[in-house]
């Protein structure tokens, strides 16, 4: 009789925990985990798992080289928990040996991917010195002078995923070089030692020109083309901000180079955007650096307002407060609100619409901010996301990143902290996190626009943590070099590549050059739930969306039609009806197709 | 009455026309009695670019240039230059949330549009209405009307006969005035307890069924409140037929859509609840629902959020959650999940009611049947529940929906509780996109319709009424129309895969979302989403004529050879469509 008085609130959705036979517990315990190849065991410990939606539970704890794994075991209780070490940024532990209170020692996790774990272990021995000692060297191992997992892996792919991005290949699928635009090699980093080596630069500039330019941009990060327009020969150059300081310095070659670009397709105006606020521009001149001031003649300057990664990362801990672990529900939208989250993300997309805007209308543009590799990298590839549908394939978009990101020296091993301890580093943003949940919100708006789906997304968010792969290792280039990244370690891609049908949007409809424009209001902008509160479970938890997983279905179903046709007007040629009559009956039934599973 | 008494002025001109999602067009604007219309000059052949039904109309503001502002000390020109320069702009705000400006030349001309569209755009007389005009080629009126009736579902429902009556009891609508003629009540309640339990409920809005659970003999019944009044009167009879409606079993529930405290408060005006200890085996669960006022009152803060064209966005998610529509949704939806929890889970039967028994209680009754019944999640089994459930167990549509989030004029009765339900079922087709077998386009053209309709099906508030105006002689019928095979195509759900198991939403705040499609229609955003949902649609329905137009075709002259294999295809066609 209490089911229908209680609150229909505590959601009768999604059975985190079910019933499962006895049978299958008497196995051994953790026998069922699938362990990598070259990934080992370091220990094991019985613990109690303190979850936060279902009260505390019992059961073992398995550590190895690369995962934590946690499985029930209670006959009643079906669950497990599984987290890479590298998705760890804190380990506390709680409580001493003299605690009062049930399970008040144990072991405080914070993780990068939203959650926390804790963990209860018997208070008598010091039961959890080596469990926490283990764990403290193995999540953080460069901080140990131990190799990360990467490096660890014998992990084998049919595919070869650093084949993904040939820098020359790209240029030349631009149309690159031609007469406004040679191509030139950063040999041995002496440019720019955080730029890739293969830069596109306007044909007018010499090589000295370059020198005299990388002196006045912060880090030597001089403008390159990122990408250039087809039809109307617009590009989109990126860069660091110019070294004005409070003197107000000018650099002739500098505003030359720049006005070189702009004659590069013959237009009246470069438009320069500058990511940064106004405010912090101004005040960067205080350290050496700034922005392009009225000596620039025939250039525009434009803020974006996009705020700098300290902003970004206070911005996610709100988040996390109001969706960990539980989630703020008497005021939910203001809570919302108050943490700007979605604020963060509409100015970052209107900040790139404006930039492809530009551009399709055949303005040449710049972009910058500071060192140019945090709001500019989401800049350029979000605006490059909307111009060209090359980006929206599987492949492209593997391409985009490759190439926007990772050779262009965003800091991937500062802003995540890839095996180091240092939980409160004040490098640490999540950007990457931004440019994904942007992408995200332009697949929502345009259903059939790309060509992979949400999974993807997911997953490179998950492998961004893991240290399973090569690909996010690392500051730049030339660092990936020196650690023999591409040799010694694999690629994500590899991984993506060889289940490419896990990845594939099925409503993708191909459609070249049309210019995508998410709307970045925020009435059309949304919490991606399914990243964010996906350890909750109460958020519905789907494999693939049920909508995807009908539309497979009905594509079998139209293969499987096509097939009987093919067979029927075989059949019906009057030489081979005998033959193919006996054929077809003895032809296996039509497939079955499985009942799909209203999620519950 | 002759509409042309209203318009003083037809034709006018060199209109511009700005509407959202077109570029501004310039053409002729035409007042008919029922419409507003505009064709675009520039396209060469008249194109037609609007045709607006003016009941669409909720608010209209003008501005004119006013000629004595201009002839004041710099004024030169000549009198009759300025007044044929003169022009003014009525902005027309529509009830289904699109706002038009149209730009005319002539001050005179624009207002006497202006007056023409107020006035026509809310004639009193029902049968003064476009619905009783509309004469749609190769449609007859002898076309049957409706698709379902209590007689109809009656007898569609075997299982019922055993212990539930088809009582003809309100024939004449002397019992209930707002029910329909005949209604299914427990056997073992004759006609005269049945008349005596109507003069104990207000509005004589006895206990009927309104839908049985095949897998377990549960019930759904809907009623108003009892009179108890502060002495808290009793009736022998609405006892017994309430004691006939759990028939044996142990209890039932009564879920009563007003909180403890508003039921109470109900006795001192003479309405009440089911006390305890009068009916001992039905336990009482209060919900508190909104309705009425607040309700409208919040659709208007939502709309007037979404319709901010400043550029400070920033509260906007403050905006949308003080308009406190979403946590209607909320409400609604967990009342109605708290309902089918009863007869679902616990098998038990539940009688539902607020006050008056004709708003919240309809939407969490018509919702719970989602939740539990596959057959309503077709497209013809929810328009047939719709048609029960507001049309004729008597919504008050004529009323709630006379104006809708945009007018000026005082409120009186308008309630956007059909909206409401609309927007939870949405919710429902958002969460179990499969579920469903109807599409979103059918929500948006139902909350179209409800409020200005080429139709009769929303006309009036009753039954009785519909019948004393003639509506089912003299209209077309919605649902019909909505079920031709052109209409069907675009209204169902391709994707849709029936499952007989209840779907059952989840309501935390993060899992409901605002009605983009409704709400944020005429921004271009809207757009794309349309258009790819189309994509999909027409991906879809492709595959399925290919399968239909080319195997039936070239298997007929196998049939002798393969039967079963013939078969096969048959079974499989049938699934795709």
């Amino acid at each position: 009789m209490a089911s229908p008085v209680s609150v229909y609130n505590s959601s009768p959705l999604a059975p985190h925990i079910s019933s499962m036979s006895r049978e299958s517990v008497k196995m051994e315990l953790l026998a069922d985990v699938a362990l990598l190849p070259g990934e080992e065991r370091i220990i094991d410990k019985d613990i109690i798992y303190i979850c936060p939606f279902n009260g505390a539970v019992k059961g073992k704890v398995l550590i190895t080289k690369y995962r934590l794994h946690f499985k029930s075991s209670d006959a009643d209780v079906v669950m497990a928990l599984d987290i890479p070490l590298c998705a760890i940024s804190r380990v506390e532990k709680m409580g001493g040996a003299s605690s009062r209170g049930e399970n008040s020692y144990g072991l405080d996790i914070t993780c990068k991917d939203m959650r926390n774990l804790r963990f209860a272990l018997k208070q008598e021995g010091h039961s959890r010195r080596d469990i926490f000692e283990l764990l403290f060297k193995h999540a953080f191992p460069l901080s140990h002078g131990l190799p990360l997992f990467a490096y660890v892996t014998q992990e084998k792919y049919a595919t070869e995923g650093w084949d993904i991005y040939k820098p020359m290949e790209e240029f030349r699928r631009q149309g690159l070089p031609n007469d406004k635009w040679r191509i030139v090699f950063n040999k041995s980093y002496e440019l720019c030692d955080t730029y890739p080596t293969v830069l596109a630069v306007p044909y007018k500039s010499s090589d000295d020109d370059l020198k005299r330019v990388a002196a006045f941009r912060s880090r030597g990060r001089i403008p390159v083309l990122s990408w250039i327009h087809r039809e109307n020969q617009a590009v989109i150059v990126r860069c660091s901000q110019p070294l004005v300081g409070m003197s107000g310095k000018r650099n002739k070659d500098d505003e030359r180079y720049l006005d070189v670009i702009r004659e590069a397709n013959d237009t009246a105006k470069l438009t320069i955007y500058d990511a940064r606020p106004s405010v912090n521009a101004v005040a960067n001149k205080a350290t050496g650096g700034g922005y392009e001031g009225d000596e620039y003649q025939n250039a525009e300057l434009v803020f974006l307002d996009i705020q700098n990664i300290h902003v970004m990362r206070e911005s996610l801990k709100k988040l996390k407060d109001i969706v960990y672990p539980n989630v703020e529900e008497s005021h939910w939208l203001s809570s919302l609100e108050s943490t700007h989250w979605l604020e963060h993300i509409k100015l970052v997309l209107s900040g790139a619409i404006q930039v492809a805007d530009k551009v399709s209308s055949g303005n040449s543009v710049v972009v910058h901010c500071s060192d140019g590799w945090d709001r500019t990298a989401q800049l350029t590839s979000l605006a490059m996301l909307m111009l060209d549908s090359h980006y929206r394939t599987l492949r492209g978009f593997q391409v985009l990143i490759e190439k926007e990101w990772i050779s262009f020296g965003h800091k991937f091993a500062s802003r995540i902290g890839h095996g180091d301890k240092n939980h409160a580093d004040q490098d640490r943003s999540p950007v990457f996190l931004q440019f994904i949940d942007c992408v995200w919100q332009m697949t929502k708006q345009f259903p059939t626009a790309f060509e992979f789906n949400e999974r993807l997304l997911l997953t490179i968010l998950d492998h961004l943590y893991s240290c399973r792969f090569g690909t996010f290792l690392y500051n730049c280039q030339s660092a990936r070099e020196q650690h023999d990244v591409r040799s010694k370690t694999e690629s994500l891609w590899s991984l993506v590549n060889s289940r490419m049908e896990m990845y594939l949007n099925p409503f993708y409809t191909p459609e070249s050059g049309r210019v995508l424009y998410p709307v970045a209001s925020m009435r059309h902008l949304e919490l991606w739930v399914t990243y964010y509160i996906r350890w909750n479970p109460r958020i519905r938890q789907q494999q693939q969306s049920p909508v995807e997983q009908r539309y497979m279905e009905l594509l079998a179903l139209r293969d499987e039609y096509l097939k009987k046709l093919e067979a029927l007007q075989l059949s019906d040629s009057p030489s081979s009806q005998l033959a193919n009559a006996a054929n077809t009956s003895s032809s296996p039934p039509p497939q079955q197709y499985t009942q799909l599973q209203t999620p519950l | 009455m002759e509409f042309s008494e209203h318009i003083k002025t037809a034709n006018v001109e060199d209109v511009v026309l700005r509407q959202p999602l077109h570029p501004p067009s310039r053409g002729t604007l035409c007042i008919t009695g029922h419409h507003l219309l505009f064709s675009d000059r520039e396209q060469g052949s008249g194109r037609k670019v609007l045709l607006l039904l003016l009941r669409n109309v909720d608010a209209i503001e003008k501005s004119v240039e006013n000629l004595l502002a201009h002839s004041g000390p710099f004024c030169t020109e000549g009198l009759s230059q300025r007044m044929s320069g003169s022009s003014g702009t009525i902005t027309i705000k529509c009830k289904d949330l699109r706002v038009l400006h149209l730009d005319i030349p002539g001050m005179e001309q624009s207002l006497n549009i202006a007056r023409s569209i107020e006035t026509l755009s809310c004639l009193d007389g029902v049968s003064e209405m476009y619905p009783f005009f509309y004469r749609p080629s190769g449609v007859g009126l002898q076309d049957q009307w409706g698709l379902s009736s209590p007689e109809k579902h009656y007898s569609q429902m075997r299982e019922l006969h055993d212990r539930w009556r088809l009582s003809t009891v309100n024939r004449d609508y002397r019992v209930c005035p707002s029910y329909p003629p005949a209604v299914i009540v427990p056997k073992h309640a004759g006609d005269d307890v049945l008349e005596k339990a109507a003069k104990f409920r207000q509005g004589g809005r006895f206990p009927v069924l309104c839908y049985y659970h095949r897998k377990n003999g549960m019930v759904i019944m809907r009623s108003s409140q009892p009179l108890t009044g502060a002495n808290g009167k009793r009736c022998m009879e609405d006892e017994h037929l309430l004691r006939a409606v759990i028939d044996g079993s142990d209890r039932g529930f009564v879920i009563d859509t007003r909180s403890g405290q508003q039921a109470l408060q109900a006795r001192m005006t003479g309405g009440g609840f089911e006390s305890k200890s009068c009916y001992s085996s039905w336990k009482r669960l209060h919900r508190q629902m909104e309705r009425g006022k607040a309700l409208q009152e919040s659709l208007i803060k939502l709309v007037e959020a979404c319709g901010d064209q400043s550029h400070n966005m920033d509260r906007w998610l403050s905006k949308l959650e003080n308009s406190k529509w979403l946590s209607h949704v909320q409400t609604a939806l967990s009342t109605a999940g708290l309902l089918a929890e009863c007869v679902e889970r616990d098998g038990h039967s539940v009688l539902v009611h607020g006050s008056e028994g004709t708003d919240s209680t309809l939407l969490i009754s018509t919702l719970a049947q989602l939740i539990m019944d596959p057959w309503a999640r077709t497209l013809e089994g929810f328009l047939a529940l719709l048609e029960r459930e507001w049309v004729q167990a008597g919504h008050p549509f004529r009323q709630r929906c006379a104006h809708s989030a945009y007018s000026h004029a005082r409120l009186q009765q308008e309630s956007p509780v059909f909206l409401l339900l609309l927007d939870c079922v949405w919710q429902l087709w958002r969460q179990f996109p499969l579920a469903l077998g109807f599409s979103e386009a059918l929500l948006l053209r139902l909350a179209t319709e409800a409020y200005a309709s080429d139709y009769g099906t929303f006309l009036c508030s009753s039954h009785q009424e519909r019948c004393a105006l003639g509506v089912t002689d003299n209209t077309h019928c919605l649902f019909r129309a909505l079920l031709r095979p052109r209409e069907r195509d675009c209204y169902s759900n391709p994707l849709y895969e029936p499952t007989e198991l209840a779907i059952w939403p989840s309501v935390h705040p993060q899992a409901l979302q605002l009605w983009r499609g409704f709400f944020l229609r005429w921004t271009p955003q809207a757009r794309h989403l349309e258009e790819a949902q189309e994509e999909i649609r027409n991906m879809v329905t492709e595959w399925g004529k290919l399968a239909l137009s080319r195997c039936p075709e070239s298997t007929q002259r196998r049939e002798d050879v393969q039967p079963e294999h013939v078969e096969h295809l048959r079974r499989d066609t049938t699934q795709v469509q």
